[in-house]
């Protein structure tokens, strides 16, 4: 019976499903059908695969053939199943063998003249593959690196369908050229160190600084911005401290020029490195909306992203009709989402980000399809005080009215501040003040090794929760199982009465101080620490 | 949130006070005074075993103590048939509602005034801290049968009060304590609902949808277990709660003999500032407030800020007195200055004092000028001004932090 199966995956978000591609080659009129909810990209892959064959010297069958692609009610799309179609067809056709055919999973598409080219989304599909079973995958080449990065996963990177062919046959490289190259995942993972391994990369750096991405300090680049450089803003350096520890959202409000974007820009400088599977998680999420760079195949930094304020609901929080893409907020999953001008964003673009700050994952509905992508990042807003976007004062030339700057300032909803634990007031910096910090500034080096030890404090506190780190614990939670040490209150009450802080606020300052007392080694937060914590909720014009 | 999860496992002094309120009325002077001597879990153990606990100051150490003692067992005794189990005690604290003891967290320590009739554990529903909540509350209640004028009253005045960050207690009956309840609402401020039965017993039935309202933006709160139904003496019982919880009591409308009046006079007896609204002198729904106004020296107010100001610590220093709403339980921070709430400048520690004395007498000073000036380092120059600003020497204004001029006030951030 002319009938062969090859296996592909269909990626629904970041999730994969194994795709059965069965090629049929029976009598009938000439030509090629496609079944199983195809959509247009996919249905066009009959001639692209048709033209593939034949430039590739292998002889198409002239028969007719049916290709169906399951489960059928699976809506399928993009280019991304063409090599499995290929080499369905031609395993149907004899061609090549039906039992090694059957043994692989494929990812590519296919060029006219037979090329193969990589595809988006590779590294959560060969996670399916893998935990479905599959030991061989057959990507293109400029997927291989990330397609290894899966362990226990056989990699065959081909650069063409005749290598693909070749490599199924058991056949050497044709002409000379070179074969299909075959290696195994997970083995090895180039410039993946430990946050605070001197020397950096293991396996070799091989060109981990693209444009754009932030490397934890101390890894010897060049322009690197570092913590330090925010000398005078010493509150500022501080609550950047806290948000990267605890895992808080923060707010910034200040004048153009304070140095609200170069503090978000330096909080992923004082993050630790993410560990292997938070490193995959972010890379998969990469890898479907297609922003990895080609030379990394594992983003092991925190991401940053700085979406424009013109941005859709849909680029913030992921969507698009036909293929769901990974929004802003999925892309800096583990990093930093810094909104620059919040007040300027729409309004239903930040009350859209409620969801994920609260879930840590962003569901997005479509008519065929719902899904979901994980998005926990630190929030990180920063405001001008008033839409003029002059620096303040009268002598500035700032002439909005008191109630322009607080309706400017009332754009982001009260949800939305509700999940801010610090903000931060940043003014231009005096001389006085400048010379003045010179002696605290610290590298983010230095900060990021206290911030390393005070996530892994919390994360030893908070085992057996749903939460790692101080930020993600509900209010109610931590002044029930972690209230701190008796008595040191006192100050902190003391305002609540003279109505400094709303009840809301002392929660939110208990959280910071959880976070202090981490950063300072201590076991629960002192008195110290809670005044600590008042003083960076003060520390706002109010 | 977390009361809505999986049962809560109960500590066994939670669990035998949590049995108490089962077994006993609120308010009983004979339980009071045996858990001022013993342990809750021995208390529950002698209950069980019919046998006479401890003998103490007041209790049992006189003839007549010990028969009004061994009569109180016998009372106590009645209900142990229907008292659940562990089990069943634990089972009750699920789909939003928990128990709160004396020395948690979240235990308000105004109670502690009531002495021995103290309640032995509060029922709540509800996410709010109770605790924080009742720093700064004000109770308000009036007569069922409101005039219209009451209504409007109450309504205008516990929202203009939540709207400044104080929360209003209120005991969730029809008339004045619904209005109040729902101005708070309004304003999305927080409120609390004491009421005199079980916290999933909706009494009256057609506050129903208040008190789920209530509790996803404050609390209801209640010293009888879940399940228990109201009775007449019981609101009388749960009127000194109400009064002891909050930091004053205005009445808003009360008749001559109104129930509001029961909770006026415990708030008097709590020696908690008495605010009353006034009425048309025509109006026999107001005959109270002014009776209280003549005759207990209860103070006219006829507005929030009214209000706030007999509440205000700064210009009545009485409220923060023992009696009033500071924290008697809690002892100050280390190095923080004594007992007395508004420390003055002397009374600070050094650090602090050495902070504030390096803030400039003019404008505002930047974070690192204050620390080098001080010669403290950043950690500690943060704490100091976190202290500073938390007792009202210092704010937060144009070019950093500044000494705060005294008349200027802050409403809540």
């Amino acid at each position: 019976m002319p009938l062969a199966r090859t296996y592909s995956v269909a990626l629904i978000g970041v999730t994969g499903q194994v795709v059965e591609v069965e090629a049929d080659i029976a009598n009938g009129l000439v030509g090629m059908i496609l079944v199983g909810l195809p959509d247009t990209a996919l249905r066009e892959a009959r001639d692209r695969i048709r033209a593939a064959i034949v430039n590739s010297g292998e002889e198409w069958p002239q028969r007719k053939i049916t290709v169906g692609l399951s489960p059928a009610s699976l809506p399928k799309r993009g280019s991304w199943f063409d090599l499995a179609i290929a080499v369905g067809v031609l395993a149907a056709a004899g061609k090549v063998p039906r039992a090694t055919a059957a043994g692989v999973m494929f990812f590519g598409e296919l060029g006219l003249d037979g090329r193969l080219r990589p595809v988006r989304g590779v590294l959560p599909a060969v996670v399916e593959a893998a935990s479905k079973g599959f030991g061989k995958v057959m990507v293109a080449e400029q997927n291989a690196a990330e397609a290894a990065l899966v362990p226990g996963v056989r990699v065959i990177a081909a650069s063409s369908l005749t290598q693909a062919a070749d490599w199924l046959r058991g056949l050497p490289g044709r002409d000379g050229g070179p074969a299909a190259a075959e290696f195994e995942g997970g083995q090895d993972l180039p410039g993946h160190g430990a946050p605070d391994d001197p020397d950096g990369s293991t396996g070799g750096s091989s060109g981990r600084s693209p444009a754009g991405r932030i490397q934890v300090a101390g890894r010897g680049r060049a322009m690197i911005p570092d913590l330090a450089e925010m000398l005078g803003q010493s509150m500022a350096r501080r609550a950047a401290e806290v948000c990267a520890a605890g895992g808080h959202h923060l707010s910034l409000l200040g004048p153009p020029g304070a140095g609200k974007t170069m503090l978000a820009e330096r909080i992923p400088t004082i993050l630790p490195r993410l560990d292997r599977a938070a490193a995959l998680e972010v890379t998969a999420i990469h890898s479907v909306a297609g922003t990895l760079p080609a030379q990394v195949p594992l983003l092991a930094d925190p991401p940053f992203l700085a979406p424009h304020h013109t941005a859709t609901k849909a680029a913030i929080v992921g969507g698009g009709s036909g293929v769901i893409r990974p929004g802003s907020a999925s892309l800096a999953h583990r990093g930093v989402l810094f909104l620059d001008e919040a007040p300027e964003f729409a309004r239903d673009v930040l009350d859209a980000l409620r969801q994920p700050l609260e879930a840590g994952e962003v569901v997005v509905a479509r008519s065929g399809v719902t899904t979901s992508f994980p998005a926990r990042f630190t929030l990180v807003l920063a405001s001008n005080p008033c839409p003029c976007a002059r620096a303040a004062g009268p002598a500035e030339g700032c002439s909005c009215s008191p109630s322009t700057r607080r309706r400017y300032l009332g754009r982001i909803s009260g949800p939305l501040l509700d999940r801010v634990d610090v903000k931060i007031e940043l003014e231009p910096v005096s001389r006085k003040e400048l010379l003045s910090d010179r002696n605290f500034s610290e590298s983010s080096r230095t900060v990021a090794l206290r911030v390393i030890q005070a996530r892994e404090r919390a994360a030893h506190r908070l085992r057996g929760t749903p939460w790692r780190l101080n930020g993600e614990v509900p209010g109610s939670e931590l002044r029930r199982t972690w209230p701190p040490a008796p008595g040191s209150l006192a100050v902190l009450e003391r305002s609540l009465e003279r109505g400094l802080v709303t009840a809301r606020g002392v929660v939110k300052v208990i959280r910071v101080a959880w976070t202090l007392a981490d950063l300072a080694g201590r076991p629960r937060p002192t008195g110290d620490d809670c005044d600590a914590a008042l003083g960076l909720w003060l520390g706002v014009r109010r | 949130m977390s009361r809505a999860g999986s049962p809560v496992k109960l500590s066994e002094e939670k669990l035998a006070r949590a049995a108490l309120t089962y077994l006993a009325e609120p308010g009983d002077p004979a339980l009071g005074a045996l858990l001022g001597i013993c342990e809750p879990a021995e208390v529950l153990a002698a209950i069980k075993a019919d046998l006479l606990p401890g003998i103490g100051p007041g209790c049992g150490d006189s003839p007549a103590s010990r028969v009004a003692l061994e009569r109180a067992l016998g009372r106590w005794r009645v209900r142990l048939p229907e008292l659940p189990d562990a089990d069943g005690i634990a089972g009750a604290c699920r789909d939003g509602i928990g128990l709160i003891c004396p020395g948690d967290a979240e235990w308000p320590s105004a109670l502690d005034q009531l002495g021995q009739a103290r309640p032995y554990a509060l029922w709540l529903r509800g996410n709010a801290d109770l605790r924080f909540a009742c720093l700064r509350s004000v109770s308000m209640v009036g007569s069922r049968a409101a005039t219209g004028y009451g209504g409007h009253v109450a309504r205008e005045i516990a929202a203009d009060l939540a709207e400044r960050g104080w929360a209003i207690v209120s005991g969730g009956a029809y008339g004045i304590d619904a209005a109040a309840h729902r101005g708070a609402l309004a304003a999305e401020g927080v409120t609390i609902a004491v009421l005199a039965c079980g916290v999933d017993y909706p009494y009256p039935a057609g506050h129903a949808d208040l008190f789920t309202a209530i509790a996803a933006q404050g609390l209801v709160v209640s010293e009888w277990p879940p399940g228990r139904r109201p009775a007449r003496t019981r609101f009388l019982v749960r009127n000194r709660a109400i009064a002891a919880l909050a930091c004053g009591t205005v009445i808003v409308e009360a008749g001559e003999r109104s129930g509001a009046l029961n909770t006026a006079r415990h708030a008097a007896n709590l020696g908690k500032p008495l605010m009353a609204v006034p009425g048309p002198v025509t109006s026999a729904q107001s005959a109270g407030c002014h009776w209280i106004i003549r005759e207990w020296g209860a103070t006219c107010v006829t507005r929030a800020a009214d209000v706030i100001e007999m509440l205000s610590p700064l210009s009545v220093p009485d409220a923060l007195a023992p009696g009033g709403c500071s924290e008697p339980a809690y002892s100050p921070g280390s190095g923080s200055p004594g007992p007395d709430p508004v420390p003055s400048r002397d009374d600070l520690d050094a650090d602090s004092a050495r902070v504030l004395d390096a803030l400039p007498a003019r404008g505002g000073a930047g974070t690192s000028t204050i620390a080098v000036e001080a010669g403290v380092d950043l950690d500690t120059v943060l704490r100091c001004l976190g202290r500073l600003a938390g007792y009202g020497f210092i704010e937060r204004g144009d070019g950093g932090w500044r000494l705060r001029r005294p008349g200027r006030t802050s409403d809540g951030a």
